[in-house]
């Protein structure tokens, strides 16, 4: 039985060494102003990879460039923008794009993982709001049931 | 319910040939015995990834199966993804002679980011189901692995024909070459040179 089932999104999980990053980086600066379209790519891909939340927002940037440019490569721009608002915790900017790619290519497998891994995120995250505010209402409870205590005393 | 045996190793193994050569439909139809017609696949954005528990000789493997894309414009992302690999499948299509072409430089790619004789090769001629278009025989297709020193197979995801052996040949090569992953689980992936590592490729190509 496999467990690739569990949504998963490579892309998500892995960032580059320091190293790695700065070949792309440099190679995007030596190119600016007239970086190429493919040497953008990669750098925007290198920082949504990035553990840095600076460096994911600066990547998700460049990514909405290139997907506002050119129409031939929306599809990896939206499965990238996902995944980079995904990172940020933007779950519901992550949704649109994942949905966007997944209306061009409904069978598309690694979009409906990605879609997976958001809602189960988003789905955890209110869990948790959940048992927060639960929490929040127990003490609550103990206080004013105190409250009455002292009264009736 | 039993308990879960013990993971002896796991072992990465890595995907890499042209677009459309079928690398996603090979791995769909070993982990889940699924294959999709031409309309309802696309092509790999980047990388996917799926793990896939692995039985042999009493022992549980957990090989982690990555699927790169072949779309020239994901080549720099792909290539970051050759790190600590045990075991890479070069795809080509026998009904396309330019993916078989192509080869050459697929091997180039593996041999800039893995150390010789660090990884265990394969070369996989997929579609065999379309045996009226074929363009690369078998036996050139088992010369060029020869050449390598890979192991080789020719296979079809459609018909399933050859899937499952090319997967367990693959690695069962690797769990005979010891070196490659007992030295990577002591030290954590660092690469040390192992003169051991490098012998008994040649005796490969067995079907």
């Amino acid at each position: 039985m496999s467990d690739g089932y569990l949504p998963y999104a490579a892309d998500a999980e892995q960032s580059l060494t320091g190293e790695e990053l700065l070949v792309l980086q440099r190679q995007y600066e030596r190119e600016m102003p007239q970086a190429r379209v493919q040497t953008k790519f990669n750098y925007a891909w290198g920082l949504i990879k990035s553990t840095s939340k600076r460096e994911q927002r600066s990547g998700v940037k460049l990514m909405h460039e290139i997907y506002d440019e050119h129409n031939e490569r929306r599809r990896e721009c939206m499965y990238y923008l996902a995944i980079g608002y995904y990172k940020m915790g933007e779950y519901s900017n992550a949704r649109v794009f994942v949905e966007q790619l997944l209306a061009l290519e409904p069978g598309n497998a690694q979009a409906r993982s990605l879609h997976g891994l958001i809602d189960d995120k988003v789905a955890r995250d209110g869990l948790i709001g959940l048992a927060v505010s639960g929490g929040v209402l127990a003490l609550a409870g103990v206080a004013i049931a105190a409250l009455f205590k002292k009264r009736s005393t | 319910m039993d308990a879960a045996p013990e993971i002896t190793a796991a072992f990465k193994i890595l995907f890499v040939g042209d677009s459309n050569v079928g690398k996603s439909s090979i791995l769909l139809r070993f982990t889940d015995d699924v294959f999709l017609p031409a309309d309802e696949t696309c092509a790999t954005i980047g990388v996917d990834f799926k793990a896939h528990m692995y039985d042999a000789d009493g022992e549980r493997y957990k090989l982690l199966l990555w699927d790169t894309a072949g779309q020239e414009r994901f080549r720099t992302l792909t290539s970051s993804y050759y790190r600590a690999v045990h075991g890479v499948i070069l795809v080509y299509d026998v009904s396309n002679r330019e993916s078989f072409a192509h080869l050459d430089s697929w091997v180039e790619e593996v041999n800039t980011y893995c150390l010789e004789g660090d990884v265990v090769k394969m070369v996989v001629g997929n579609k065999i189901d379309k045996e009226a278009e074929r363009q690369v025989s078998r036996q050139e297709g088992a010369e060029y692995a020869r050449r390598l020193q890979a192991l080789f197979l020719e296979c079809s995801a459609k018909t399933k024909t050859g899937v499952r052996q090319a997967i367990e040949e693959l690695v069962s090569k690797i769990i005979d070459t010891p070196g490659l992953w007992r030295r990577q689980l002591a030290s954590n992936g660092t690469v040390l040179v192992d003169e051991s590592v490098t012998s008994g490729f040649g005796s490969g190509c067995a079907c």
